[in-house]
């Protein structure tokens, strides 16, 4: 491939010219985005993306360039002005960066799938969503009836000045429906299998039909409606059973963000903000009850928080974040981990080429619990509370701590037994506080893992795919319903 | 940057090679720089050049889009075919008639050579400046600088041929202190009409008050709100109220209720890119030209914006909003403004019996209930309890939940001044400051942790 010769050179170029390090990535990927609302194809896109960024470290000061312009002179332009870049921001250096050790690797990644989603016929494709959205649309309340499916495929090659030479490629599909009821001025929505587009694995088509999107409508479309003539959910202290999806976005906001190492010293103060879990906590801070076990994990397969190695070059790992209640480990990079006295556990990763890499969530999971409780056995647990399933609102501060979320559908619980539905359930607590409350959590069989492709952070903004993996469990006590 | 006639001269040999009946042909394409700091410290510095060519083309009634980011005339033709190919297998559109036809455009200024030749080292030298500003009153600064450009060009086979050059220069200054932060911008297509000086100056003053933040009750408060905090709701709205699709499909509560009152006389939305503070591009990114459209007029619900299959669905006409091809979200406002008011902050605070300025809100959310735009957030860089007409301490950031066509009912005063506050590109929104009575604040920021560990 000429790009990697061209990359190659300059990296040689840059060596020469003595920088402390440089990287360059080149990417290359296609995505296809299908949305079909009510009767109509709402959205149908292919969409080709190609670059190179060359990521300069010099006399401790980063630059970085970038350009979609696939020639030997626009590779070593882009590299002379990543050192440019990089000479200005030297101009204002009060700490040199300084980079953890790591052999460079040498190596390749790519993810498993069965059937590639881009040979897929387009008419199969469509009549899957056409008929899942066709049942959905059955009752003259449902306003709007929505069914998407989403492909990417990524090739990705990683050059670095210490010598390393990376190459991944990989897939994900994903796919998801959502109806939305309205009557007398009430608006309900019910998705499947998860809100936001749905779910997304690194996995074929394979994975969409599995997924049963038409096999669930009928019962989504009844949902929708039955939350129009739900009550309203109380608002009060309860005791507070989240399912898995939910759970997961809980996850992602009061433990993935909070302990990505940038943010804690500071990096992202001015935009997506800073972290309550500072340095000095590290290991001696309680976060949870003692059954909370929070870990991340970028070597599960199938998974979109799954990788071989990050935009660094750094293996893709297992690092325990959350040890039996105690804040004990961040997401970082090269540049971080030494900070807290550690090597990178593997978490940069940029969004394409024209970004650099930031530290980024991977899969983020709370172990199941140890016994093998059914979400059955929990509810039948359970003497006064409510049950919560399916993200609608997401809000959190920018240290992480003071968060509101709001679901799309709830269960009021009476002695161990559903009793009724509820809607527009919300639920708001204190980060730490709200994990010192959990109490129970479901075991292995209630566990599955979430993928999450719209996490963004960083300007310019980028959109991360990550993934978390939970059991639904139990919080003591919530602050559930807004207080007026 | 290529130019007009280059562009233009290369998509109309695309458009007139292609295979498909009908073609149109988008084109974004740029340099973005952006200079991050914290601790008073470059940290971050990126320069990006990119291109992206958007192909729709269309057979009978049948679209298909394919996106590239390549610029050879004969990649451009193989993603024409490969979009033709994608419409042949797609069903007919009911919506679509055709592409536009030529119009004429209001002509919009938005290029200054002054922003685009701005080097990363002259950012440096500003930056240093700032922190040195700063550092004379104990405070470190955090922040993002942005500077660069970008050309725009529509062009179809109908003969609709825009283009538009554009520059953006933003920058962001995040004072922090030991006990507090606080956080000022100031954005423009040209770079020299950034005063630096004076925009630190202000988020530097703000920082030495917002200390010793204290706990106050929850409940209903009078707010001032400075025109960052609207910025964020009004984003919320053009999604979840002033676009096509949701008032199409019904969840907008404009839906069925033109003509209806749902905020207060005092209240006027708009979409325009002709703003004594601000000026956009003046197409949508089919060629449409883009209208000022009156969203909320004193209060009355008046419209929404359209691209032309939206406006066909609806029996109306496009106002010039639709967004790049294949994006499912129909037509969106991108520029929306605030009619400024006769009051200032300094007026509001001195009227202001008891209640709270607050600077800026954070991660405001607007799906809790679209129909009465119910929506939640927290505030942050600053909220100070207000008594007597003064500024009596810092306050704990905290969360709000409100329905904004209430809290917009109750708009008691609204600033003379307005602030332009710019996303990417040529997207803004022009906000003044208002006073708000009882604005319902339900949580607090703080950090509550568990006993001790082991």
């Amino acid at each position: 491939m000429e790009t990697k010769e061209w990359l190659k050179a300059a990296l040689n170029d840059l060596s020469r010219a003595r920088v402390d390090y440089a990287d360059g990535r080149y990417l290359d990927r296609e995505t296809e985005s299908i949305t079909v609302r009510n009767e109509q194809v709402a959205g149908l896109s292919r969409r080709g993306d190609c670059g190179f960024g060359i990521r300069v470290l010099y006399k401790g000061s980063w630059g970085f360039a970038a350009s979609a312009r696939l020639t030997e002179a626009d590779v070593m332009e882009t590299a002379r002005r990543a050192l440019e870049v990089a000479k200005a921001s030297y101009l204002t250096q009060r700490e040199p960066v300084k980079l953890d050790e790591w052999q460079p690797h040498r190596g390749s990644y790519r993810t498993r799938f069965e059937v590639d989603p881009f040979a897929v016929p387009l008419d199969r494709k469509l009549e899957l969503l056409f008929t899942a959205v066709k049942i959905l649309r059955q009752d003259k309340r449902i306003a709007v009836a929505e069914g998407e499916m989403n492909f990417c495929r990524t090739e990705k090659l990683f050059l670095s000045t210490e010598g390393a030479e990376i190459t991944q490629s990989i897939l994900e599909s994903g796919a998801g429906t959502e109806a939305t009821a309205i009557e007398d001025g009430d608006l309900q929505r019910r998705s499947y299998p998860d809100s936001l587009g749905g779910d997304v694995a690194t996995r074929g088509y394979e994975f969409v039909e599995s997924l049963e999107l038409v096999e669930n409508a009928e019962r989504i479309r009844e949902e929708a409606l039955a939350l129009l003539a739900a009550e309203p959910c109380p608002v009060g202290k309860r005791d507070l059973i989240i399912g898995s999806s939910q759970l997961g976005l809980q996850i992602h906001e009061s433990c993935g963000h909070p302990t990505e190492l940038d943010r804690a010293l500071g990096t992202e103060i001015s935009y997506a903000g800073g972290s309550f879990l500072t340095p000095d906590k590290l290991g001696n801070f309680r976060y949870g009850s003692k059954i909370v076990n929070i870990y991340g994990d970028a070597t599960i397969p199938d998974s979109i928080g799954s990788f071989g190695y990050d935009d660094e070059g750094v293996p893709a790992q297992r690092f325990p974040i959350i040890e039996e209640g105690v804040f004990v480990g961040y997401l970082t990079s090269r540049e971080t981990a030494p900070i807290v006295g550690k090597k990178s556990s593997g978490a940069m990763r940029a969004e394409s080429w024209n970004h650099i890499p930031l530290i980024r969530m991977v899969n983020i999971n709370l172990e199941p619990g140890e016994q093998d409780l059914s979400l059955e056995d929990l509810i039948a647990d359970t003497k006064d509370g409510i049950l919560v399933a399916t993200n609608k609102s997401w809000s959190i501060d920018d240290l992480r701590l003071n968060f509101q979320f709001g679901c799309e559908i709830a269960w009021e619980i009476k002695h161990g037994k559903r009793v009724r539905m509820l809607k527009n359930p919300v639920y708001t607590g204190i980060t730490p506080q709200f994990w010192n409350s959990c109490d129970a959590i479901c075991g292995r069989s209630e566990w599955r893992i979430w993928g999450l492709p719209n996490c963004g952070k960083g300007e310019p903004p980028q959109t991360m795919h990550v993934a978390h993996g939970a059991a639904p469990a139990r919080f003591r006590n919530i602050e559930v319903g807004v207080k007026k | 940057m290529m130019g007009e006639q280059q562009i233009l001269g290369l998509l109309k040999r695309v458009v007139g090679r292609s295979p498909a009946e009908r073609t149109e042909l988008v084109y974004m394409g740029g340099r973005t720089d952006l200079t991050r700091y914290t601790k008073s410290a470059i940290h971050q510095n990126v320069s990006e050049e990119n291109i992206r060519v958007y192909v729709r083309v269309a057979e009978g009634k049948r679209l298909g889009v394919v996106t590239v980011n390549k610029l050879g005339e004969e990649e451009l033709l193989q993603a024409a075919a490969k979009a033709l190919e994608l419409a042949r297998h797609q069903p007919e559109n009911p919506y679509f008639e055709d592409f536009p036809q030529p119009a004429s455009y209001q002509r919009t200024q938005t290029y200054f050579e002054a922003t685009a030749e701005f080097t990363p080292a002259a950012r440096a030298e500003a930056m240093k400046r700032i922190f040195a500003q700063a550092e004379r009153l104990g405070f470190e600064v955090a922040g993002a600088f942005t500077s660069g450009e970008a050309e725009v060009a529509i062009l179809n086979s109908n003969g609709v041929a825009a283009y538009q050059p554009l520059t953006q220069a933003g920058i962001t200054i995040v004072p922090v202190s030991r006990e507090g932060m606080s956080r000022s911008s100031s954005f423009s297509h040209d770079v020299r009409e950034i005063d630096f000086e004076r925009v630190a100056a202000k988020a530097l003053e703000r920082c030495a008050l917002n200390k010793n933040q204290q706990e106050i009750a929850l409940g209903q408060y009078d707010v001032i709100l400075e025109p960052g905090c609207l910025a964020e709701v009004m984003q919320w709205l053009c999604f979840i109220a002033f676009g096509s699709n949701s008032f199409i499909q019904g969840t907008s509560f404009m839906a069925g209720k033109l003509g209806e009152r749902s905020m207060g006389e005092n209240i006027t939305i708009y979409d325009s890119v002709h703003e004594p503070e601000a000026q956009g591009l003046p197409f949508d990114f089919q060629g449409f030209p883009k209208q000022r459209v009156t969203l909320i007029e004193r209060g009355i619900n008046r419209g929404v914006v359209f691209d032309s299959m939206s406006a066909n669905q609806a029996k109306a006409q496009p106002t010039g909003h639709g967004l790049p091809p294949g994006m499912p979200y129909g037509a969106i406002p991108f520029n929306i403004c605030l009619q400024p008011g006769d009051s200032s902050v300094e007026e509001m605070i001195a009227s202001c019996p008891r209640g709270l300025l607050v600077s800026s809100f954070h991660y405001v959310n607007g799906f809790l209930d679209p129909k009465k735009a119910l929506m939640t957030g927290m505030t942050r860089y600053g909220t100070f309890l207000v008594e007597g007409g003064k500024i009596k301490h810092a306050v704990k950031n905290l969360r709000w939940n409100e329905s904004m066509l209430r809290a917009l009912s109750n708009v008691q005063a609204i600033s003379r001044k307005r602030e332009v506050i710019g996303d990417e590109g040529a997207s803004f929104a022009v906000m003044p400051a208002v006073y708000i009575k009882d604005f319902t604040f339900t949580g607090v920021q703080k950090e509550e942790s568990g006993p001790a560990p082991r």
